[in-house]
């Protein structure tokens, strides 16, 4: 099997490529990328060599046995003990023994997972269908973006070598939050809040002034930061398995930049924000922008049009249509969509809402709408300018919201 | 349910016309009618253990709910629910299992008409059971919006998780009532039996089982009626 | 009288009238033939749904933009169906149709077929005659069971047929129970009556172990399959029940929003949880010990040698069905409270003891045996492969710390396919084999079942112990796709999945070509010792001419020649003292009685 694996990935990475190959094939063979994961995965060793060894052996006698001992007819099996009560009672006590030492092992590396250290930064977690929002301290949310199987899926950072503390809550059913690299995993209840914590140890991105961005780290390049995905493990509907999050490991201080990056959307004109909000806040997952079919009315053209909503009536696609969407999306559901979607009700700002308004506006099939869009979005950047300029460009940005 | 009744009309040594009870047969499989008689009576037994376990569903989500919501639990349970109907429904069927006993011990003794006027009043007590039931609490209830969990709509709450312990009122007590449904039919079969004299000294094994079936009914109310009307 | 000497099979007058001797039976074995049918049916249902959800792994969804400039979406298999799936008035998306047939492929097998697979088909069919008895206790409740059975499993049917189920076959809340898509309650509730059928098909084995054994057969003088299906049917009698209301509590939240698994209405998901798998985590072990029994039955007869240990592998049996009530938590690390964790995965490991136990015990079976290599003992070794690496990926699940990492990952999926199906399913082939030419009276075509089950072993783990590896890299469950590295490892699996469908349908040729053309099968083609290679092949309709008589413990082979046997074939290492026909068992054999 493993003789399958690409052979670049054999070759391009150490001196021993079956070593190589075999490590890769449990765990990607990174198995240091948090605090937990050395401890973790040596349990998984530990229990995976004693049954390899029993396994083994197990096997052998069999096969040894099924050739010696092949029937001749006309001759019978000699008289043999049916039972051995010493032979009896060793395999017994030895399995009991070696179970034992797993349990204890398990649990021993098992507690300091569910005990997060005081220090640690807090990072809420809110996960629906289908999406994962991460809020940090600074009320940050990512609004980078990344293709992970087929779906554009939220970058989030995290700080190397320092504590960090999930706290979980669902806005639906049941998700699971699993970082695979980290070895951790929570359910993500509706009903209360859960809470998990790990410390990363390997810095996967730094930032690259030249290109200003975020780049994956040499060491990290040939594959090994394969594990650093947030993937929903609780199966939670139609896109669970489209629910990912990339997990990005930053040096402390390019994580301080980052988050002070993902803070601040003021500074981005409205329709680019209506676009990285329609990736970011996860509305992808249902809502594409080029005219396939999805769980929820795809938004190219769907402004201006008129819709006939379940159980009877119908409204055109306006500012006002689209804001009572985001906010109580029950209210008036499109003919031949399900109800499924949960309210964004506190999560978005005025000029956020807004600016999913006009990203969608400048989806209409009318170029006159599309122009629109585009003139506002770059005459509020323009006034934003003059008046960061007049006012010696002192908090320009301050006034995220309202417009 | 494995009295196989095969009536073959043969004279007995007096030449009498044996009864069906005296007259029985073995299915065909058994070596004798005393292991066929422990056989279903171990099925019964068998049969009522999983119910306690059905059962036992509804008294695990009584107990989750009633550990989070004490005080809200006992309020329900005084508003909505009247002890002095649930007393009555208590003494009826315990009076129900005292005339189930009285109609096989009738069946011992080959008093084929006690049989018959045991199980008609242990079957009145049922019906009673039913109709207060019914009658009652879940006609009133119905009309004044005390239904289980999202139907919730009386105007009065008690609290805020009334709706859920006026679910467990509703699906256990109506699970039971269904049992007692089913208690009358099967009662009511044994008296057709009974009243063809299938039922006698050596063979009323079917009689018996209807009778266990009967006490677990009662014994499941026995628990119902603390847990819901006392709290 | 003419019953004693005619088959089973026989036809009764014209073809209606045979028709009615079947439906209307109240014989175990034609019920058993009748279960057999169905769960087969079930199989290759359940199978279809299996193939078809590999197929969609075999590549991830992956966007393409081609020369002209058209973005497309490949990898999507399912999308011919998805695109013709209409419901609430447009398709549904491939993801929506994925989902749907890991929940069809999950809940048939485990509810349509491996549930009743053994017990309720070859069980049904073998208990009674290895007790040597001429029926089960309560034949008429036996004709129900299946009725109940058919019945339900049209229910499901109906409800794949409208729309099917897209919760998973686990139901959580509260999802299941807010979901508007498909037909979620006619399933639960074909789940809740199939129960009634697994519960009196219990009920009736007990009895009938307790109450129609042949006069003087002791507990230890029980064949090993007789005490596994016991084992199994406690725990269907005392599980079922509870999955019964738990699904009923499902149907009641879906139509009256009774709210206690709701957390919109101040329930508790997780109560949910504890509910199902008191049931389903027992219902593991329904699925798995009557595999342990035919594992014993196949090797103690191909070994022609005393099983090993054989109060050890009954007792274990027992101790397993015990166990089996108290580990249900541990499918909730993830979800409870450490405590609850640390308790349950200690519990966990208990279970692992009688296991270990009864693999030492079938290996030492084979030590200095008298191993005829055929298709049923290659199945035998089929299932001591699988299911020990079935047994022994399990410790990872149960230890704490890599569980944590494991859950709900392909390595569950690898693991529990290695114990169902590696365990179960190879063991019901297996015993099948074994047993065909007594159910049928006709022979197999041996090398092309030996070719079929080489087939099914090689693509079975070709198909599920690449999943090991995909686990421990993090694949989630029930995903439709996933990140492009995993591609190699899912399209081995999904070509291993090939490679078992074609063995098994090799099997079903195998199988269908001797009901046509088999050669007409002896009483007794392996030399097996108990009751069921004594009488006729097929048995006649009462099972045996004359009632049998205990003269010697289920596995003597080294003093007992077995019945309708030249003793020049089967010679006995240990002549009895007092006779030349090995009637009469000696010193050292297990419950031997005297006729």
């Amino acid at each position: 099997m493993m003789l399958l694996e690409p052979i670049s990935t054999l070759l391009a990475t150490t001196s021993n490529p079956i070593k190589r190959a075999w490590d890769h094939l449990w765990f990607y063979g990174n198995t240091d990328a948090s605090n937990f994961a050395a401890g973790s995965d040596a349990v998984f060793f530990f229990i995976f060599w004693v049954s390899a060894f029993f396994f083994v052996l197990l096997m052998v006698l069999m096969v040894i046995f099924a050739i010696k001992y092949r029937r001749v007819p006309g001759k019978s099996a000699p008289v043999s003990a049916s039972h051995n009560t010493p032979l009896e009672i060793f395999w017994s006590v030895v399995p009991t023994i070696l179970l034992a030492v797993m349990f204890f092992w398990g649990l021993i590396e098992y507690l300091p997972t569910r005990v997060a250290p005081g220090d640690a930064e807090e990072i809420q977690v809110v996960a629906s269908q289908w999406r994962w929002d991460w809020v940090y301290d600074n009320g940050a949310s990512p609004l980078n973006t990344e293709v992970i199987a087929n779906m554009e899926s939220p970058i989030f950072a995290l700080p190397v070598n320092k504590p960090v503390k999930f706290v979980l809550s669902s806005l639906d059913v049941i998700h699971s939050f699993y970082i695979p690299g980290f070895r951790i995993k929570r359910d993500v209840m509706p009903n209360m809040y859960t809470q998990l914590w790990a410390e990363p140890t390997q810095v996967s991105h730094s930032w690259n002034e030249d290109t200003e961005e975020w780049q994956v780290v040499p060491e990290m390049a040939r594959g090994d930061f394969d594990g650093f995905y947030l993937a929903c493990t609780e199966y939670c509907g139609d896109q669970h398995s489209q629910m990912w999050g990339r997990v990005m490991v930053l040096s402390q201080g390019d994580y301080e930049r980052w988050k002070t990056q993902q803070a601040d959307t003021s500074g981005i004109p409205l329709v680019q924000l209506g676009g990285d909000l329609h990736k970011a806040k996860g509305c992808v997952a249902c809502h594409s922008v080029d005219g396939s079919r999805g769980t929820g009315p795809t938004w190219q053209g769907i402004w201006g049009k008129t819709h006939t909503y379940v159980g009877g009536g119908s409204g055109i696609v306006d500012e006002n249509y689209i804001r009572e969407s985001i906010l109580e999306p029950a209210a008036n559901i499109v003919e031949g969509y399900p109800n499924q979607m949960v309210s964004y009700q506190g999560q978005l700002t005025d000029r956020e809402l807004y600016a999913i308004v006009k990203y969608i506006q400048s989806l209409s099939d009318n170029a006159e709408d599309v122009a629109a869009a585009e003139a506002e979005s770059e005459a509020e950047m323009a006034a934003k300018q003059e008046a960061a300029e007049s006012e010696g460009g002192a908090d320009g940005d301050a006034a995220g919201g309202g417009e | 349910m494995t009295s196989v009744t095969t009536t073959n009309g043969d004279a007995g040594a007096n030449g009498r016309e044996l009864e069906p009870h005296e007259a029985y047969v073995p299915g065909a499989h058994w070596r004798n009618a005393h292991d066929e008689a422990e056989a279903a009576k171990l099925g019964m037994w068998l049969f009522l253990g999983t119910e306690i376990l059905l059962f036992s569903g509804f008294f695990c989500a009584y107990a989750v709910f009633r550990m989070w919501y004490p005080e809200n639990w006992h309020d329900a349970s005084r508003y909505y629910l009247s002890w002095k109907i649930g007393f009555a429904n208590t003494c009826v069927l315990l009076l129900s299992s005292y005339t189930v006993v009285l109609a096989i011990r009738a069946a011992q003794q080959n008093k084929k008409n006690w049989i018959l006027i045991h199980l008609l009043i242990t079957n009145l007590c049922a019906l009673f059971f039913l109709v207060v039931k019914i009658g009652w609490e879940y006609i009133p209830k119905i009309q004044k919006g005390e239904l289980p969990g999202g139907l919730f709509t009386y105007y009065n709450p008690q609290g805020e998780f009334d709706h859920i312990f006026l679910s467990i009122y509703w699906i256990s007590t109506a699970t039971h009532g269904f049992h007692v449904l089913v208690g009358i039919f099967v009662i009511s079969w044994a008296m057709w039996l009974a009243a063809k004299g299938h039922y006698g000294p050596k063979h009323y094994t079917s009689l018996e089982n209807v009778g266990l079936y009967w006490h677990i009914v009662d014994i499941i109310w026995i628990f119902l009626f603390p847990l819901l009307y006392l709290v | 009288m003419s019953h004693h000497d005619v088959s089973y099979l026989e036809p009764k007058g014209s073809f209606w009238q045979t028709v009615w001797s079947w439906v209307y039976t109240i014989d175990h074995k034609k019920i058993g033939v009748m279960y057999l049918t169905a769960v087969l049916l079930a199989f290759l249902l359940g199978g279809l749904f299996a193939l078809a959800v590999r197929a969609e792994l075999f590549t991830p969804y992956q966007t393409i933009v081609t020369e002209t400039g058209e973005t497309i979406t490949k990898g999507e298999a399912l999308r011919f169906i998805a695109d013709r799936w209409v419901e609430n008035g447009s398709t549904l998306t491939v993801n929506n149709v994925y989902n749907r047939f890991f929940t069809a492929h999950g809940a048939i097998m485990v509810f349509l077929f491996i549930i009743p697979a053994v017990p309720a088909a070859l069980g049904n069919f073998f208990l009674p005659i290895m007790l040597g008895a001429k029926d089960v206790a309560f034949p008429r409740l036996n004709l129900m069971s299946w009725y109940i059975y058919v019945f339900g499993s049209l229910l499901a049917v109906y409800s794949l047929v409208n729309g099917g189920v897209e919760t998973g076959w686990t139901f959580y809340t509260p999802y299941s129970t807010t979901t508007n898509w498909g037909s979620t309650t006619a399933m639960l509730l074909s789940a809740f009556i199939l129960g009634f059928s697994s519960i009196f098909t219990g009920m009736n084995f007990i009895a009938t172990v307790h109450k129609l054994r042949v006069p003087g057969m002791g507990w230890f003088d029980m064949p090993l399959f007789v005490w596994a299906i016991y084992a199994t049917a406690i725990i269907q009698v005392l599980a079922t029940p509870v999955l019964g209301i738990t699904l009923l509590m499902l149907v009641f939240e879906r139509t009256f929003q009774i709210g206690i698994f709701d957390p919109a209405l101040g329930g508790d998901p997780v109560l949910y949880q504890h509910f199902f798998w008191f049931y389903s985590h027992p219902a593991v072990y329904i699925m798995i010990l009557p595999g342990f029994g035919i594992a014993s039955e196949l090797l103690a007869v191909h070994c022609h040698k005393k099983i090993f240990g054989y109060r050890a592998i009954a007792f274990s049996s027992i101790a397993i069905a015990a166990i089996s009530f108290i580990v249900w938590a541990h499918h909730m690390f993830t979800a409870q409270s450490v405590a609850l964790n640390a308790i349950f995965s200690a519990l966990t490991f208990l279970v692992a003891i009688p296991t270990a136990i009864k693999v030492f015990n079938w290996i030492a079976t084979m030590y200095k045996a008298s191993i005829s290599i055929n298709t049923p003992m290659m199945y035998a070794m089929y299932f001591l492969f699988c299911f020990t690496i079935g047994g022994l990926t399990g410790p990872p699940l149960a230890t704490l710390a890599s569980d944590i990492h494991l859950h709900d990952t392909y390595f569950v999926v690898a693991h529990f396919h290695y114990v169902m199906m590696g365990g179960t399913v190879l063991a019901f082939i297996g015993g099948l084999h074994h047993w065909w030419p007594k159910m049928f009276g006709k022979m197999y075509w041996e090398p092309g079942a030996q070719l079929a089950g080489i087939l099914v072993f090689v693509g079975f783990n070709v198909t599920f112990f690449t999943q090991f590896f995909l686990g421990t890299r993090g694949m989630p469950r029930r995903y439709a796709t996933y990140i492009e590295e995993l591609t190699t490892l899912h399209q081995i699996s999904t070509i291993g999945s090939w490679i078992l469908a074609l063995g098994l349908f090799l099997h079903l040729f195998v199988f269908i070509h001797s009901l046509a053309a088999g050669k007409p099968a002896p009483k007794n083609p392996w030399g097996g010792l108990t009751f069921e290679w004594e009488t006729e092949s097929p048995p006649v309709e009462h099972n045996f001419p004359h009632e049998p008589v205990i003269v010697h413990g289920p596995y003597d082979y080294e003093s007992v020649v077995p019945p309708h046997c030249d003793p020049a074939e089967y010679p006995v290492a240990r002549p009895p003292a007092g006779g030349a026909n090995g009637t009469n068992g000696t010193n050292g054999t297990n419950g031997t009685h005297h006729a």
